[in-house]
């Protein structure tokens, strides 16, 4: 039990339904991974590869439908193990047509009872998320202090409301905002964007959960706001220990606060394994996405040679139209003559091509 | 030696923001200088970055040299004649010449408009053609762009952001300008994404021989695609100079801290001597707060470790753009 991961995601598929193209999205279709007790989990990849609806799915916030479908996320705290989609299948129905799901049936409304019953206890409390905008999600009509106060009372056993309030203000300090006690009665925006990020951060780490979901904790701020902000993380990491899921497409903040990457490409995970495997560029045991992906960041050569960037070729896989084969074929620049035929016909699987180092493509199977 | 095609001599813009609802009468105005002083030129062919945090002018300079705002005070030159005080007819014809990409994906292109019309608005205002013409140039804005035929019936909403952002650029294309203001066309997109715009902006240049004004606060990407680098700090600009100089050997504090901030959001191990130029009082700035003199000296490293020179705070004294060779230019007393 002690070296159970702390979460652990199974086949998890997440789809959304399309009415003008008549077909389903499938945001997540069949990620696995898991974080281990005191991890930082990256993960990377386009927008529209998945990775905030993966995040969403683990705290049932997904609304529309048909929503989380098959899976298992299992979520080990306080010395049990809980699968947070326990019961699912009764409410799903799922039609298949040679191996792919092409018909949902799912009572939308009996699940959300369902999964809000057993997401009580955990969301918030054991598993806090920081989201993608702070601006936004940060109640506009209430100071940044109450918004903590509040999320202390309702998630932690602090429920007297002055205790919350100094509490509130520990963790205002504790993320670095100047003057927190000034702060704290300060409204959204009233606050920077660094600020309010900072208040977000200070809010999921109040109610001291076990898991955090960072979900672009650095996107949209200034360059010498972003690299303050992974230095905050960076610090928050090595004093509390919180084990995190780390979500971003930028790799350099990935890289630096990671100890295992997961790369996802359309829905799926194409890669998983420790940072220093996945995220160097010069090793080259690696998933040809992963490749391109690190190629296309610019860096010195590109400007001290003058060189072109080298672009991957084409858009983000549209994940109503799943191809039959691999699905970054269509995009590949390392399809060999050999493999060719299963690239474009059979969707490689995730297998383990190092020790802890998986990766989805057939270049490294016979 | 090629010609210059913008020039932009001590341009202001300033911004007015009335106080409350009687401030009409009483006259009280709170002042926001955006641009406060800038100028710089642009030569043919040759692409020139602005960098700085959001809210320090970057914009609002492309906005007003293309006179889609009014300047304060100042002058622009585009061909050697001013065009400050252009009139209407005169900036209609302009226009056709000098273009801008806009940041935002979203609101620049019409959401109620298919990308086929969209771009045939754009080749008809400027010129009278008949609809083979129109249709065969979208083919080639297409072609020259790179984007399928496939998506012209589409709406804006149905492309992902690569290809909107490559609409824009056709769009622009299509008038056939010779200056371009690109407004961080890279930002909101994906590295994989950005690559191929940024690949695709070189491409148009060498084959079209545009000049481009490339605001961005991605420093790697305007390093890459520029041949000048200017560094705004609060409506001022701070440090000019060639790109690869302002990159690897800044001499202004304030543009070797955003480098820096860069380098070590990447490094494991953050040096402590990166550690130690960062340890100004580091508040985001604000046109509103008061200062004298060197407007950066608040946040300054240098101004603390030289234990506070009062040069830098006397209001005398403001420091100017001066050249420290080969073109390289720093506002500071104490550049490093």
């Amino acid at each position: 039990m002690k070296n159970a991961p702390l979460l652990k995601i199974e086949d998890l598929r997440t789809y959304f339904y399309s009415r003008s193209k008549q077909a389903f999205i499938r945001s997540v279709d069949g990620v696995n991974l898991e974080i281990r007790r005191g991890e930082t989990l990256g993960v990377v990849g386009e927008s529209g590869s998945g990775k905030s609806i993966t995040a969403l799915s683990v705290l049932g916030l997904i609304s529309g439908g048909p929503g989380v479908i098959a899976g298992k996320i299992l979520f080990g705290s306080n010395g049990e193990q809980k699968d947070l989609l326990d019961g699912l299948e009764g409410y799903v129905k799922i039609g298949r047509e040679q191996n792919r799901i092409m018909q949902v049936s799912k009572d939308v409304l009996g699940w959300e009872r369902r999964s809000d019953e057993v997401m009580r206890t955990i969301r918030g409390g054991e598993i806090a998320m920081i989201f993608q905008n702070p601006k936004a999600s940060l109640n506009p009509f209430t100071p940044v202090g109450k918004q903590i106060t509040e999320a202390i009372r309702l998630h932690t056993k602090i429920t007297d409301a002055q205790e919350a309030a100094e509490r509130a203000i520990y963790w205002l300090k504790r993320v670095k905002i100047d003057s927190p006690a000034l702060r704290f009665d300060n409204y959204p925006f009233g606050l920077s964007g660094g600020m309010c990020q900072r208040a977000m951060i200070a809010m999921a780490l109040a109610c001291e959960p076990a898991l955090l979901i960072a979900d672009e904790p650095t996107t949209g701020l200034d360059a010498t706001i972003q690299s303050k902000i992974v230095d905050l993380l960076a610090e928050l990491k090595s004093e509390l220990g919180t084990t995190t899921m780390l979500i971003s497409h930028d790799i350099s903040v990935i890289s630096r606060l990671s100890d295992s990457v997961v790369v996802m490409y359309g829905g799926t995970v194409v890669e998983y394994g420790p940072v220093r495997d996945i995220l160097t560029a010069s090793i080259s045991s690696k998933h040809p996405y992963t490749s391109a992906l690190l190629a296309s960041i610019p860096g010195e050569e590109h400007v001290r040679d003058k060189v072109a960037l080298q672009a991957i070729e084409g858009d983000v896989l549209d994940t109503i139209n799943i191809p039959a084969g691999c699905r970054f074929y269509a995009r590949c620049n390392r399809v060999t003559p050999k493999i060719r035929e299963n690239c474009e016909r059979r969707e490689p699987d995730l297998r383990e091509i190092a020790p802890g180092h998986r990766a989805r493509c057939w270049l490294y199977f016979d | 030696m090629p010609k210059t095609i913008l020039e932009v001599i001590d341009l202001k813009k300033h911004f007015f923001h009335r106080k409350g609802l009687f401030s009409a009468f009483s006259g009280e105005e709170r002042r926001i200088p955006a641009v406060d002083g800038v100028s710089f030129y642009l030569k043919e062919n040759e692409t020139v970055g602005l960098v700085g945090e959001s809210g320090c002018g970057k914009t609002t300079i492309g906005r007003t040299v293309l006179r889609l705002a009014a300047p304060t005070s100042g002058r622009i030159l585009f061909d050697d004649k001013d065009i400050t005080t252009a009139t209407t007819e005169q900036l209609r014809k302009l226009r056709g010449q000098m273009q801008m990409i806009f940041q935002d994906l979203d609101a620049a292109l019409n959401p109620k408009m298919r990308i086929r019309d969209i771009l045939r608005e754009a080749i008809t205002v400027h010129h009278k053609v008949s609809d083979e013409e129109v249709s065969r140039r979208i083919g080639e804005l297409l072609e020259q762009v790179n984007l399928k035929k496939g998506k012209l019936s589409n709406f804006p909403h149905e492309l992902s952001g690569g290809e909107k952002r490559r609409v824009g650029i056709a769009r622009v294309l299509s008038v056939g300008p010779r200056l371009i203001v690109a407004d961080e066309p890279t930002s909101a997109l994906d590295v994989s994404i950005q690559a191929q715009v940024v690949n695709l902006l070189r491409d148009l240049q060498s084959q079209l021989g545009l000049s481009y004004l490339f605001i961005s606060h991605d420093l790697r990407v305007v390093e890459l695609i520029s041949h000048k680098v200017a560094v705004m700090y609060l409506g001022k600009i701070v440090e000019m100079g060639l790109s690869g100089r302002i990159a690897h050997a800044p001499k202004h504090p304030y543009t070797h801290i955003l480098w820096s901030s860069l380098v070590e959001k990447q490094s494991k191990e953050s040096s402590s001597a990166t550690r130690n130029t960062q340890s100004g009082i580091w508040g985001v700035f604000d046109f509103e707060r008061p200062y004298s003199g060197c407007r950066f000296a608040p946040r300054c490293p240098v101004y603390e470790s030289q234990g506070r020179p009062t040069v830098c705070t006397d209001p005398a004294s403001e420091p100017q753009l001066r050249d420290i060779g080969d073109g390289h230019q720093v506002a500071c007393h104490f550049p490093l």
